[in-house]
This record gives structure tokens, sequence and C-alpha cells, in this order.
């Protein structure tokens, strides 16, 4: 008798792989931070892991660094992310014009979203030294400071050279995502507009910018969740310093697990760093209305 | 009212000049079709009207004003666009009314003037919806709404018909042509849809590579083209062009001599137009017809055409009733008729005046 398999189990083998992957990659690391969280486990003493309530979370909360970083946190991602998607439609939009040419431009604006964050963070670093950086040496040529600025050395600043770099590396994701959407805004549209009577303002305002807020809505979701939870580029550009001044969520769980070896409240704050993004992203998708327009349909 | 008057009209893209010098006059309250093949510049001269295009050279004026250098709000025309264009985002309330909110009439005049348009249009159930929500027919609707309830100087239409399935069609045509006759605004309608241009229009503008060709009314287009281009592009089935010669004032097809007399100072090398209804089928050997044989037989409905083939590569088509029968490569004969063959000299493609009687009656091209 031959074997035979019905459509349904076939289905169900060409998903295993994805599956196998997701819940290896993804459901299970969840779980498991999940998990720590509720026990102390010091990576030194991999056998003793008493479970211990909700003492870790105890530990987080009242910790002023977990707050110190919060606050933070939400600067380095607030204005990260605003700056983003504002610069990021003025790009878009530039970008949208047919001049001649123009596509070189769009080419090399990817440029900074290729080159791996290791490698700017480092020149970043070598740029913005204090003492043998280029941009205070231009900046003091042209005239525009007096002095030498500490662009990583003063807390303002680092934090200010951190959200510099994060915008820079992460505009050109939203151009791309917006000037995607500009594409497809029939060009007939903005004849209509001009017909009826509409200056270039009110097209952008009546006619753009009402088709780019979904497509807006899902770039600041992910770059808010994205930027929230990022790691790399603070740890490379300031290591979190001067003192504590440039820690986010993401340093402090690091920070709590790796140097204070408490794998526990390090687990904690990152299933409260987890909490708090699911809550502001439902919250934000709500409150734009994302999707409503098609069910409505 | 206003007429629309273009002078020495051109634009280039690039190195393509897409208009060539063009002069035309649309009348007052008249329904203008612009007509002619894909590429011939009928949407350019529509945006250039509007203001969407900026003109390379020349002039265009609305009654005394001179309006090329004015952008389109200022122009006090409405425009029907082929997609309709209706802004996705907003309902057709505000879709109608977005040219008046531009321009700041007050909320309460808005909606009142809305609210008539859409009275007119029956389509007062549907103010609250969204585009997407509406069908083709609905959508299409809205877009005139949107062009009438500014009460614009001229309306300017790019097939606007296109996009809807057959039968709507032939009714919005009916219905575009009552909505003209009601309101009496000037209408520019743009098609290169023969059908459309013959049911709707005062006047038919028939346009090939950016010139004017012919301006007549549907009745003269397509009775006295002025030239070769008019009389292949207008008419279906297409009107017969065969090659045939003035031999000393008589006209001859492939040898044989027709009931026709060549004008005068007609050239020795003649084109010969006949539609196809204007063609009989005859017995072989009958004085004053053509012979050859059945090529192909097509019933179309009521009417038959019957494609002859009198000399190698060389077919005429008649169009007969439906009863009349005829066998592939039967020999038989066609017959002209002799007071609507149609003579053009192949040179400059001009219609050659038959008689005092048969004037063209067009401009040169």
């Amino acid at each position: 008798m031959r074997f035979r398999l019905s459509d349904r189990q076939v289905g169900v083998l060409f998903m295993l792989p994805l599956l196998l992957a997701v819940a290896l990659f993804l459901v299970w690391p969840i779980v498991e931070a999940v998990r720590l969280s509720f026990v102390r486990y010091n990576p030194l003493r991999p056998d003793d892991q008493p479970f211990v309530g909700l003492d870790n979370y105890l530990f987080v909360l009242e910790d002023p660094l977990f707050w110190e970083s919060f606050r933070q946190a939400l600067v380095w991602t607030g204005v990260s992310t605003v700056a983003q998607a504002a610069i990021g439609v003025g790009l878009a939009l530039l970008l949208h014009q047919p001049l001649r040419g123009i596509n070189a431009f769009r080419g090399l604006l990817l440029f900074p979203y290729i080159v791996p964050t290791v490698v700017i963070a480092l020149n970043w670093r070598w740029l913005f030294n204090a003492e043998i950086g280029i941009v205070n040496h231009l900046l003091l040529s042209a005239g525009i400071i007096s002095e030498r600025v500490a662009w990583l050395s003063t807390p303002d600043m680092a934090m200010a050279s951190a959200i510099l770099l994060n915008v820079w590396k992460y505009t050109p994701f939203v151009v791309i995502v917006v000037l995607a959407r500009l594409q497809t805004i029939p060009t007939e549209l903005y004849d209509a507009a001009r017909v009826d009577g509409a200056g270039a303002l009110r097209r952008f305002r009546d006619i753009t910018l009402p088709q780019l807020a979904e497509v807006l809505a899902v770039v600041v979701v992910f770059r808010t969740i994205w930027t929230f939870n990022k790691f790399e580029e603070i740890y490379l550009l300031t290591r979190g310093g001067p003192g504590t001044s440039t820690y986010n969520l993401a340093l402090y769980a690091f920070d709590q697990a790796m140097a204070n070896l408490r794998m526990g409240v390090g687990a904690a704050s990152g299933v409260i760093m987890l909490a708090l993004l699911l809550a502001g992203s439902l919250l934000y998708i709500r409150l734009t209305g994302f999707g409503r327009e098609d069910r409505a349909a | 009212m206003t007429d629309v008057a273009i002078r020495r009209l051109s634009k280039s893209f690039g190195a393509n000049r897409v208009l060539k010098a063009l002069d035309l006059t649309v009348p007052s309250r008249q329904f203008v079709t612009l007509l002619g093949p894909s590429g011939c510049g009928k949407t350019t001269l529509l945006r250039l009207i509007a203001g969407l295009e900026q003109p390379s050279e020349g002039e265009i004026r609305f009654g005394e004003r001179r309006v090329d250098g004015l952008p389109p709000g200022e122009r006090n025309i409405a425009m029907v666009f082929q997609s309709y264009a209706l802004y996705p985002t907003m309902d057709v309330a505000r879709n109608i009314g977005y040219g008046l909110e531009v321009r700041g009439t007050p909320k309460a005049e808005r909606r009142e003037r809305v609210g008539a348009v859409a009275r007119v249009l029956e389509i007062l159930h549907l103010l609250a919806r969204k585009p997407r929500q509406l069908s083709g027919g609905q959508r299409q609707r809205v877009a005139l709404g949107r062009a009438m309830v500014r009460k614009p100087d001229i309306f300017l239409m790019d097939e606007p018909l296109s996009n809807l399935d057959a039968k709507l069609r032939a009714a919005m045509r009916g219905e575009l042509r009552r909505f003209h006759l009601d309101l009496g605004t000037t209408t520019i309608y743009v098609t290169h849809d023969q059908l459309e241009a013959m049911t709707m229009s005062d006047l038919v503008v028939v346009m090939n590579e950016g010139v004017v060709l012919q301006i007549g009314t549907p009745e003269e287009v397509y009775a006295r083209p002025a030239n070769l281009f008019v009389a292949g592009f207008i008419g279906t089935p297409p009107m017969n062009l065969v090659p045939a010669r003035n031999e000393g004032g008589r006209v001859t097809v492939e040898g044989h001599p027709l009931p026709v007399a060549a004008p005068a100072g007609a050239p020795a090398e003649l084109i010969l137009g006949i539609r196809p209804q204007d063609v009989s089928m005859a017995a072989p050997g009958e004085p004053g017809t053509i012979p050859g044989k059945v090529w192909m037989v097509e019933l179309i409905g009521s009417e038959r055409l019957i494609e002859v083939e009198i000399a190698p590569k060389l077919r005429v088509t008649a169009q007969v009733r439906a009863s009349h029968r005829a066998a592939l490569d039967d020999a038989v004969a066609v017959r002209l008729d002799p007071a609507q063959i149609h003579l053009f000299d192949p040179a400059s493609g001009r219609a050659l005046a038959r008689d005092a009687g048969r004037e063209t009656g067009a401009p040169p091209a």
C-alpha cells in the first residue's frame, strides 16, 4: 500500500521548517526570558536557580538607574523617531521629483542603512572626537564655534550625538517606505487638485499626507520599537556614558545581566520593555486608526 | 459665454514635438470632440487648455482673456479625468465640494450646491461614501459632479467613458449629451472612440501627429473627409482605399473604367475611397464593375462583409445584407456607387473636389 498524505498534511509539512525556526528562535527565547525573570540566576552558578517571585521586578522598579534609563530611552526614542519621520518624508518628497539623475541620489541614500553599525559607530567616534575629530576642526575653521565641543563626553551632547547617529542611519528606511508609497499615488489626483485650485501646500495636506498616513503609522511603530530596543549604537558610541547619561533600557538590561551577573533582573527589565512596547504600539495604532478604512469598505 | 481660441500652439517634450503650431477655435456653448489615435496630441492639447502643461509656443484665449501662463485654478475650467481622479480619502460630498472648499466658499453654501448637483446626478444617497465603495458608473457621476458644481466656463473631458463597460458607456453617452444641452457649457471632449465623437459632438476635430486634419460636424467628417487620414480613420468598417488612375479624365481601377469623371487638373495617379456600404455585388462582366474573387466573408449581424480580391493583395470590402450569400473563391464583381466615390491626391493626401456639388468644405490640413 502506498503512503499518501492529505493536502492538509502536506501543507503542515511545508510549514514545519518555519514553525520550528519560530519556535526555536522566537517563542523559546521569550518564554525563557519570562521564566528567568522569576528566578535568581547567576551565570557563574547555573545549577542554582531559586524561584524568587516578583523580586526581580521589584528590584528593577526600585532601582533609580532603571528610571533614569527609562527617561533617557523615551528621549532617545521619541526624538529619533520624530526626526526620522520628518526628515524621511521631506527627503522622500525631494527624491520623488522627476529630475535628471535622481536615481543616483535614491541609490546613494541607502548607504547609511547598509553600512554595519560597528563601522559607523567607530567612524563617528573618530569624527566627533573632541581633540582630533574633523567635525570640531571644520566647525572651528568655519567660525561656527569658538572652542572645541565635547561631543561625546558631556551628557547632553552625548545623547544628541547618539540620536544624530540613529537618525542618520535609519532615515533612509523611512525614505524608502514613504517613497514607495508616494510613487503609487496617481498623478491625476494632483492634476485634479490643481484644476480645483489647490496650491502646493494644500495638495500636500489634502492628498499626499492622508495617503501617507497609513504607511507613516507603520513606519513610526517599527522605528519606535527598533529604536527603543536599540543597543549596539549607544553601546559602541558612548557605552552609556558619560556616567549613565546615555543609558537606555536595553543597555540597562545588558548591564544588569552581563556586568552585574543578575540574569533574572536583566530578564525582568526585558519583559518590562516588551510590555511597554506592546501597550504603546496598540495605543498608537488605535489612535491613528490604522486599518479602519479597509474594514469599513 | 466663452469660446476657446488657440493660436500657433506648439508643445515639445524634449525632442518630441507633440503639437505643431496648432490653430483651433472652439465656439462658445458647443460640444467639441478631439478625435485621433493614441499619441496624436489630443490629450496634450487638453492639458494645455487646462493649464496642466505649459505651451512651448503660441497662445490660448478664453474669450478675450489670455490664459496660457495662468495656473489651472485661475482659468475657471473643470476637468473630468479618465481614471476619474476622485480623492480617495475624502467622501463623495467633500470630493464634489473640494473646489469650492479651496476657494473659501462658506460651508452652508457648499453643502447646498453639492446637494443640488448630487440631486441632478442622482447620487444624493452616496454623499457619505468613500470613492472605493462606489461602482464605476457611480464614480463617473461623482467626477461629473465635481466638474459641474463650480459652474465652470469650460468643461474638459479626457476619455471619461473609457473605463466603463460597453452598456454603461452607451447610457452615459446619452447622459453626457443631455447634461451638455441642459447646461450649455462649452465642452472639449477627448476620445479615440469615433462612435463617441459621432454621437455626442457638435463639432469633431480630427487630429493626427500633432496637427488638426479636419474640423467639421460629425456629418461632414464622415461624408466629406478632407484627406486620406480622416477618410481611413472615420467609419466602421473602414473606407476602402484603392489605387486608381486618371486616364484622360476617366477614373480606372486596375484597368477597369468606372462611371466617374476625374476632376480637372487631377494627377494621373489617384487614391479612390469608398465606404463598404456603398459597394454592391454584381455579376462578373457587367459594365462599370470590377471583377474579382471572394476572399473572405464575415457576418456582422444584420449585414455581411464580403472582401473581394480585385488584384493580387488588393481587396475591396462590400457591406451587403446578411441574406446575400457568397462562397470563398466565387468569381464575382463589385459595383461602386459613383456618387459616393472619394478621390484623393496620393502625394498630398488631400481630397480632390469632384465637382461643384461635392466641395470638401474643409480647411486645408
